[in-house]
This record gives structure tokens, C-alpha cells and sequence, in this order.
């Protein structure tokens, strides 16, 4: 159980997360959504006390972080930036964070197999690929056997297959009881992994909801309407967002198609097509943090 | 993942941390490159001085701990970059930020790094100046310089020569953990610690003469040496002298360490 309330971090003059304030329960996957700098990174290491908040607080299980006793037996991280020495072997570097909570060697050798590093765990991970540099990252996350799994940005790097196992390990944490928050800002990953929802978009909370709500509510779902008579179709719509894509055809929100339809028979507007448009998740992301992008690409 | 068979407490205990660092140190090449160099510099050196000594070279003046084991200002750099290593290179590799999840409250850290990095250099550091000491008077029987470790004096000085280079060591430990940066405290370690204090001390004052013995090379210099050097401190003196600079490089980044984010 993570708990957020009122994070807010400055660095200098720069508000990088603002008055932040959410919980993540146990038993499923929760998504952490945002742009690119929208503070994700930035609150996760608030969460695991490396940056100190300069507002509000985080706790894990009721306290925060340092407050643990046995710290990495609540949570488990796997951070955005590289947290290996690149001179140490995979065994060794595990080893060595064993032995500060007494973990015992068996451990370090489960969490080897179950990220698949056994057969490379010898080796000097300089010389690891991006992908199994990941799998070492997550095996370190689950070496004490935490209740919470907190993960940024884990399939970076990861091939399909890597994907996959992410995915799988996620719905299986979540499935054992732990508490599991993923970031990423692909919501077509989260869409396929998370139950719940955290979006920020320069720092500040945009939506926390579940995968499903948040198509529900966007308000995305749209209509478009291909018709001679554009105009008048137009006067006829009364509350309803009409947009032209082109002199004929109308995107239509907040109509269902058969109020559409009906309307343009009672007045006889010829209708050449009628088409519900089912918002992606993609779409609901873009359209929620659309004011909240930090760097956004100039459109051709 | 249910079923790990743990011992009934997992917790942070300070020996444990004191282990992991200990794990650490010992799984990496740069630390026996390092301590390697350091050992094969001071008995290299020491071979040289002994096989190369003649009584009417001009050097019988010369106290015979510091000709024999002239070779650990050379071997104490290495080791100094050891002691950077420890703490700046986890900034510089990332390793800092698992390392300060595992034990969040920080300090531990730092001070199990200071512990097994002093257990390591001083028990290598004197073992080495001991053979180094011993093989060199191999060389030196028929000379002005002929001494054995029982003469009055000389295992001190040994001693005090391998508790020198370790607290020398230390301070450059401190100096990474301060400054996070490996480079930037090899830098501040050759300028601030082994130059300035040269220049210093050749500035025409008299009081900056007796100023500058305190410091930490000249002090380290001056617990290295069998007979009183001129115008050193007294074996006593320097050691606490030693102590309080290397105790001050270790403060600095522990008031930080609390203060600052990874
Ligand atoms: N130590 C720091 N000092 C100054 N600014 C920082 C620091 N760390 C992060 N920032 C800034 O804070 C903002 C948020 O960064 P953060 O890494 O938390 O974003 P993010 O949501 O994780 O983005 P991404 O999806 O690209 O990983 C960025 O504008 C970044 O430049
Ligand atoms: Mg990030």
C-alpha cells in the first residue's frame, strides 16, 4: 500500500510535481501514466526516499520509506536509472544487497532464475544488453520478496518477449496480493497490464480511475457524420461538440448515432455515412494530458 | 515467490551493512588493482632503495623507515584512489541509489564503507611495509643503514608509516563522498591535500612552518619515521593530528548524506 499526500517537489524554480496526492492499494496493477517530465521518476524516488519532498509525504505501509526496518522486504524498485556497479557480476551485485537485511543466498539464487539471468549470473554486467540489465533491475526488486513492487518504465529495452514476461509477472504479483505501480507513457501497455489508473501531466494528478472509466469518461467517443447538408445537419444538433474534418463530413461528440440519425430523418437530411467512433485509450490519454505535454512536437 | 525459507528476522543490523560493504569491496577489480599496485610499489621501491644504497652516497642521514619505505608515497596514492572509488565511484556507476534503497537511513552506508575500507589497507598496508621493511635491509646489512625491526623505534615507525597511508586513504574516502564525483576528488585530493600544503609550507613564515606539519601528508610523514624528523611533529601529535583530519573528511559527507537527494 503506497501512499501520496500532497507531494510536491522543486528543483530551484522549477515545479516538477505539485501537491500530488493518491493511493495505490494491493491486489492489482496500478499504471502511472504522464508525458515525458511529467514527474513520474521524480515521485517514485520520492516514494523510495531518494528525493526529499519539498512538500507533503509519502509512505509505504503506513510509514515512510527509511522508516523500515527491513525495507526491502515492503518494497521493491526497479528504477529509471541505471543502479549497477557495471564492474560487479549479477550474482555478486544481488549478494551484496542480500547481505545488508540477511537475505539469505537461496534468494538471490530464485530471483536469478525467475529473471532468467542464472546462465549470464557469473558474468560482469558491463557487458549486460539493455534488456538484461532490466531483468537484473527486477530480480534486485523482488529479492525481498516485497508486498510492493514498484517499477518505472520496466519494458524500456525489453524485446517482445521481455515484454510478455514483464506483463505476466505483473498480473501475477498483483494476483499473489502485493501491491504493483508501473510507470510508463505508453497507455497501449497499460491498457494490456494495469486495472487502475494514475495520470499526471506536469506534475499534477490528471486522473485516477480504472482502464475502463477513464474511456468511459474522456468524452472521446465520437460520431462521424457524412452528409451533403453539413450546415444544417449542424442547427440541428443542438449540445452537441461538432467538429468539421472536411466541407461534408462532421465529428460529432455528446450524440449517440441513432439521436443523430433520427434528427436528420425528421428533417430529412440525406445521410451517406453514420459511424460510432470508439475512442482508443490512446486517444483518452492524448486528450487528457494534451494541455499538461512538456515537450510537444510541432505538427506538420 | 512464497516461498522463501528466511531466517526468522530480516532486518538492516549494522553488521550486516558492515558485510555487504565487505561483499562489495571484494567483488570488484578496481580494489585489487589497486591494493596490488599500492603493495607492488612500496616493495619495488623498497628492493630498489636497499639493492641501490651505498653509505657514502650522502644519504646516511636519512632515517632508515623512511628510505625503506619510501615507496608508500607512490603505493598511497593508489590506495587514495581506492578510497575515492568506494564512495564517488557508486555515484558515478549509479550503484549509490541501490545501495541507499537497501538501507535507507543512509549513514550505516558510509560508515561500513569507512570501517572495511581502513580494516583492509591498514592490515595490507602493514603487512606489506613489514616484508618491504624486512627485504630491504636484506640489501642494507654492510651499510650505515643496517637496522632491525627491534631497534628502538623502527616497528613504530613501520606501523605509524601503514597508519599513515590508511588515514591518508580515509581522507580521500571522505573527499568522493563529499564531492560524488571521481575525478573531482582526485583532483581536490592531489591539489588540496598533497600539493598545496608543499607550497604552503615554502612560504617564508615561520608559523606557517608549524602550521603545515599538522597537515595530513606532513603528518603522515612524521609518524613514518624512526628518528625525529626536523621541524615535524611528534609522533603523538601527528597520529591525532591524522585522526581529527581524517574524522573532519568523514563528518562533512555525513551531514550531507541526510541532506541532499541521491
Ligand atoms: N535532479 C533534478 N534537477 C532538476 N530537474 C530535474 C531533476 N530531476 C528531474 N528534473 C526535471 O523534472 C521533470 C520531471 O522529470 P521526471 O524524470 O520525473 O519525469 P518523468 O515523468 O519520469 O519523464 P519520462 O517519461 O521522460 O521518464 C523534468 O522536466 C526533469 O527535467
Ligand atoms: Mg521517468
Amino acid at each position: 500500500m503506497i501512499r501520496a499526500e500532497n507531494l510536491t517537489k522543486r528543483y530551484g524554480d522549477t515545479t516538477v510535481v505539485q501537491d500530488l496526492s493518491f493511493s495505490v492499494r494491493p491486489g492489482s496493477v496500478t499504471g502511472f501514466l504522464g508525458p515525458n517530465g511529467a514527474g513520474k521518476s521524480t515521485t517514485l524516488r520520492m516514494i523510495l526516499g531518494l528525493d526529499a519532498p519539498t512538500r507533503g509525504r509519502a509512505t509505504v505501509d503506513g510509514h515512510p520509506y527509511a522508516a523500515h526496518r527491513a525495507p526491502l522486504t515492503h518494497v521493491g524498485a526497479l528504477l529509471e536509472a541505471r543502479s549497477v556497479h557495471p564492474g560487479r557480476s549479477a550474482r555478486h551485485h544481488l549478494m551484496a544487497l542480500a547481505h545488508t537485511h540477511g537475505i539469505p543466498r537461496a534468494r538471490v539464487e530464485r530471483v536469478l532464475a525467475l529473471a532468467g539471468l542464472t546462465h549470464v549470473a557469473h558474468k560482469r554486467v558491463k557487458g549486460f544488453s539493455l534488456g538484461m540489465g532490466q531483468r537484473l533491475g527486477i530480480a534486485a526488486a523482488l529479492l525481498g520478496d516485497p508486498a510492493t513492487v514498484v517499477l518505472d518504465e520496466p519494458v524500456n529495452g525489453l524485446d517482445p518477449e521481455g515484454v510478455l514476461w514483464i506483463r505476466t509477472l505483473l498480473r501475477n504479483l498483483a494476483a499473489e496480493g502485493r501491491t504493483v505501480l508501473v510507470s510508463s507513457h505508453l497507455m497501449s501497455e497499460m491498457a494490456l497490464t494495469a486495472d487502475h489508473l494514475i495520470v499526471i501531466g506536469k506534475g499534477r494528478l490528471l486522473a485516477d480511475t480504472t482502464v475502463d472509466e477513464l474511456v468511459r469518461t474522456s468524452g472521446g467517443a465520437s460520431v462521424r457524420v457524412v452528409t451533403p447538408e453539413a450546415d444544417r445537419l449542424r442547427t440541428l444538433l443542438p449540445g452537441a461538440r461538432i467538429t468539421a474534418e472536411a466541407p461534408d463530413t462532421l465529428l460529432v461528440t455528446g450524440l449517440e448515432a441513432p439521436e443523430i440519425g433520427r434528427a436528420a430523418a425528421a428533417h430529412a437530411v440525406p445521410l451517406h455515412e453514420l459511424t460510432p467512433q470508439a475512442a482508443s485509450l490512446e486517444q483518452a490519454f492524448m486528450d487528457l494530458t494534451r494541455d499538461a505535454v512538456e515537450y510537444q512536437g510541432a505538427s506538420a | 515467490m512464497t516461498t522463501t525459507t528466511t531466517t526468522p528476522a530480516l532486518t538492516i543490523t549494522p553488521s550486516r551493512v558492515l558485510r555487504s560493504e565487505w561483499h562489495k569491496l571484494r567483488t570488484l577489480r578496481s580494489t585489487w588493482i589497486t591494493v596490488l599496485t599500492s603493495a607492488a610499489l612500496l616493495l619495488g621501491v623498497g628492493i630498489l632503495m636497499g639493492a641501490t644504497y651505498t653509505s657514502d652516497g650522502g644519504d646516511s642521514d636519512v632515517d632508515t623507515v623512511v628510505l625503506t619505505l619510501y615507496g608508500s608515497q607512490l603505493g598511497g596514492i593508489a590506495l587514495a584512489v581506492l578510497g575515492i572509488l568506494v564512495t564517488a565511484g557508486e555515484y558515478a556507476t549509479g550503484m549509490i541509489r541501490a545501495s541507499l534503497t537497501a538501507v535507507p537511513r543512509r549513514l550505516p552506508v558510509l560508515w561500513a564503507k569507512a570501517a572495511v575500507y581502513t580494516a583492509t589497507v591498514l592490515t595490507v598496508s602493514l603487512l606489506t611495509a613489514l616484508l618491504t621493511f624486512v627485504t630491504a635491509q636484506a640489501f642494507l646489512s654492510d651499510t650505515d643503514q643496517a637496522a632491525s625491526l627491534t631497534d628502538d623505534g623502527v616497528l613504530a615507525a613501520v606501523a605509524g608509516n601503514a597508519a599513515g597511508v590508511t588515514l591518508l586513504g580515509l581522507i580521500a574516502l571522505g573527499l568522493g563522498a563529499a564531492l560524488r564525483s571521481v575525478p573531482g576528488a582526485i583532483g581536490a585530493f592531489v591539489g588540496g591535500v598533497l600539493i598545496v600544503p608543499e607550497i604552503l609550507g615554502m612560504l617564508p613564515y615561520e608559523a606557517m612552518d608549524t602550521v603545515v606539519r599538522y597537515f595530513p601528508t606532513q603528518a603522515a610523514g612524521a609518524l613514518g619515521s624512526a628518528t625525529p624528523l626536523p621541524g615535524a611533529a611528534s609522533p603523538g601529535a601527528a597520529l591525532l593530528a591524522l585522526l581529527l583530519w581524517a574524522a573532519a573528511a568523514l563528518a562533512i559527507p555525513a551531514l550531507l548524506l541526510n541532506r541532499r537527494d541521491v
